[in-house]
């Protein structure tokens, strides 16, 4: 079976001034098809840089990237964008619900952008709401939901459009140990549908949640390894 | 298409809705669309009231009717005055040949004015304008008459002392009693009155026929100098229904020739006039009104163009963060270009009919007060919609670009 998400020698350089900075040297990864990974690293290991480009946000500077079968290192602004919608789920750190609208309509924006009709929009969003738990908040604006409230519904808008990738950057990092642990249970049943799900984190617990970790220094990656004490847990059960 | 046609009406949903939560705002920005919109149209509106008033009492003198008169209908500067003054008058006696030779002409009649006292008991008023006409003058002159009738052709061949009078003339002199078949005094003489001219109003052209009376040209001559300029004495030829005035004036102009025995390379030392004439001097006159509104209308909306242009940018850098999350939920490049145009067109379109409302609002209180008809056209109110649909674009297009070229990875992250 073919990688879903496969690298090939990603580099990433900016110019800051005079200066160059190699955010990413060589990254090469295969991530297969409903694999849980997460992505480990400190601050300017270039862990943010990596998730930019594998969210499709950003391209390389060198280097190939295959998002289920499709090069998209060299694709323009548009055939990104339309990559984002079809193909990633975004879920941030600060959530990044657009303030004005219902959960309803936050959950239902990608469909949008998707082009798919106002009927079409309401039903999938209900239904992805009600996937996170939350048919009862469905018209509630963000600023009346809790924390974990409003990260079931980024989470909710990130599953509505059927992505090959869950992308989440640090998704637990604005809440508390409580609704972290139901967030993480959230990502843990979603995986259980076969879904792909790349988690960027620093934090060792929240980590230990993936099969798989990729540990990044310096803009190259230090070690790629399977979570033996889940594996283990798993295979208990 | 229709996929782009569906994200071209969501984004100006959601242009709407970021204006709704931005009230003052909005309506602060737009008042400066609002005003010029306002300046400009209600130019063009006072300009275009005032020419059909002018249209409606030009066609009264008739569209079919040339003038024959010593000077010609001719605006601009270099009006060569001293080509024209020594020429002769046009005389009754020209009007007689001109009706029994020209073949094109439908009916031809003479007139002459001038001012007189007239008077009825004890009611005198001075300063009235007295026409003298042959026969035919209400064929060409299309006058309509209230009550009674217009003179005979024994009454206008014997020159009886006989009058019409205006509507408000009769007013003035009778105090709203009936004054047919009363005297009144012209020239110091009793005149009859046998009819009444329909109402006219307001005229653009000098006086209203209310104010004038109506005077037999064969009584009339014995008490006013027809080789007189003062009494600017004129020949109306009206047209057959099939003749085209130039063919009429061409005809005309070989008759006055052959009358007056002008030699071949001499001048013509009469005016052919039209109320084309007319019309262009008005038309002009027009011109350079409409032409320095729109000038001055053109710099205040400018002025709102950078207000909106300016809003546009706040709103832009205030929404950069929900720009990134829009785009990295997959909003492409002309999404968010649609989203902040259509923004900027509504708002302008919006200040612009407010603009508009005030125009039709203004007219209204305008036509009250000065018994003068304006009227806010709805080619007006298109044009008015057009130029603000069209600085909304302008203003609109360089933040919106701006917006919409804005990288994914730095909008979202910016707060």
């Amino acid at each position: 079976m073919d990688p879903i998400l496969k690298l090939n020698a990603i580099s990433r350089h900016y110019k800051v001034g005079a200066e160059e900075i190699q955010a990413l040297k060589s990254v090469s990864i295969e991530i297969n098809k409903n694999e849980y990974v997460a992505l480990m690293g400190p601050s300017g290991s270039g862990k943010s840089t990596l998730m930019n480009i594998i969210g499709c946000l950003d391209t390389p500077t060198s280097g190939e990237y295959f998002l289920n079968g499709k090069d998209v290192s060299k694709m323009e602004d548009d055939d990104l964008a339309e990559i984002r919608n079809k193909e990633i789920g975004f879920v941030f750190q600060t959530f990044n619900l657009l303030p004005r609208l219902s959960a309803l309509d936050n959950v239902a924006l990608p469909l949008i952008y998707a082009g798919f009709n106002k009927q079409t929009r309401i039903d999938r969003a209900s239904e992805v709401l009600a996937q996170v738990s939350l048919s009862d908040r469905v018209h509630h604006k963000p600023n009346e939901l809790s924390g974990g409230q409003r990260q079931r519904v980024a989470i909710a808008r990130a599953l509505v459009n059927n992505p090959s990738i869950i992308l989440a950057d640090e998704p637990t990092g604005n809440l508390d140990s409580k609704t972290s642990h139901e967030i993480m249970a959230l990502f843990e049943e979603i995986y259980k549908k076969g879904n792909t799900i790349i988690l960027v984190t620093h934090e060792e617990d929240i980590a230990q949640h993936a099969h798989r970790i990729v540990r990044l220094k310096d803009g190259l990656v230090e070690s790629d390894t399977l979570n033996g004490q889940r594996i283990k847990k798993e295979s208990i059960v | 298409m229709s996929l782009y046609l569906k994200l071209f009406f969501e984004s100006i949903v959601f242009a709407f809705s970021a204006l709704i939560a931005n009230k003052l705002r909005t309506i602060l920005s737009l008042l400066g669309i609002t005003i010029g919109i306002f300046s400009i149209i209600s130019v063009f509106t006072m300009v275009d009231s005032l020419e059909r008033k002018v249209r409606s009492s030009v066609s009264t003198l008739g569209s079919n009717v040339v003038f024959i008169q010593k000077w010609p209908w001719e605006f601009g500067g270099d009006y060569p005055w001293w080509k024209y003054w020594q020429r002769p008058l046009p005389s009754l006696d020209e009007m007689h040949e001109i009706e029994k030779r020209s073949e094109m002409a439908s009916s031809v009649s003479f007139m002459a004015s001038t001012k007189k006292v007239i008077s009825s008991g004890s009611i005198v008023l001075e300063n009235v304008s007295v026409l003298a006409v042959s026969n035919n003058y209400d064929k060409v002159k299309k006058i309509e008459i209230s009550k009674g009738r217009y003179f005979t052709e024994l009454e206008l061949k014997a020159g009886k002392n006989i009058v019409l009078i205006g509507s408000a003339v009769e007013e003035n002199l009778f105090l709203n009693a009936n004054s047919l078949g009363l005297d009144i005094k012209v020239f110091g003489r009793k005149y009859k009155v046998v009819g009444v001219l329909k109402r006219e109003g307001q005229s653009m052209l000098g006086e209203s026929m209310d104010d004038q009376i109506i005077v037999p040209v064969n009584n009339a001559i014995n008490f006013i100098d027809l080789k007189s300029e003062n009494t600017n004495p004129t020949v109306m030829i009206e047209a057959k229904a099939t003749i085209p005035n130039q063919q009429l004036k061409d005809e005309l102009t070989g008759l006055m020739r052959s009358m007056r025995k002008l030699k071949p390379a001499t001048e013509d030392n009469f005016s052919l006039n039209e109320t084309s004439l007319l019309l262009n001097g008005f038309d002009k006159l027009f011109g350079v009104i409409n032409l320095s509104g729109a000038f001055i209308g053109f710099f205040s909306i400018l002025v709102g163009g950078f207000g909106i242009a300016n809003i546009m940018f706040v709103s832009v850098k205030e929404r950069t963060n929900i720009i990134g999350i829009q785009k990295s939920l997959g909003a492409k490049n002309s999404f968010i270009l649609f989203q902040f145009l259509s923004e900027a067109v509504f708002l302008c379109l919006l200040g612009g009919f407010i603009g508009l409302v005030l125009v039709y609002f203004t007219s209204l209180l305008l036509s009250e007060i000065l018994d003068f008809e304006i009227i806010l056209a709805f080619k007006n109110i298109i044009t008015g919609l057009f130029i603000s649909l069209v600085i909304g674009l302008v203003s609109g297009i360089i933040p919106a670009y701006f917006a919409s070229r804005l990288n994914p990875v730095d909008a979202i992250r910016s707060n």
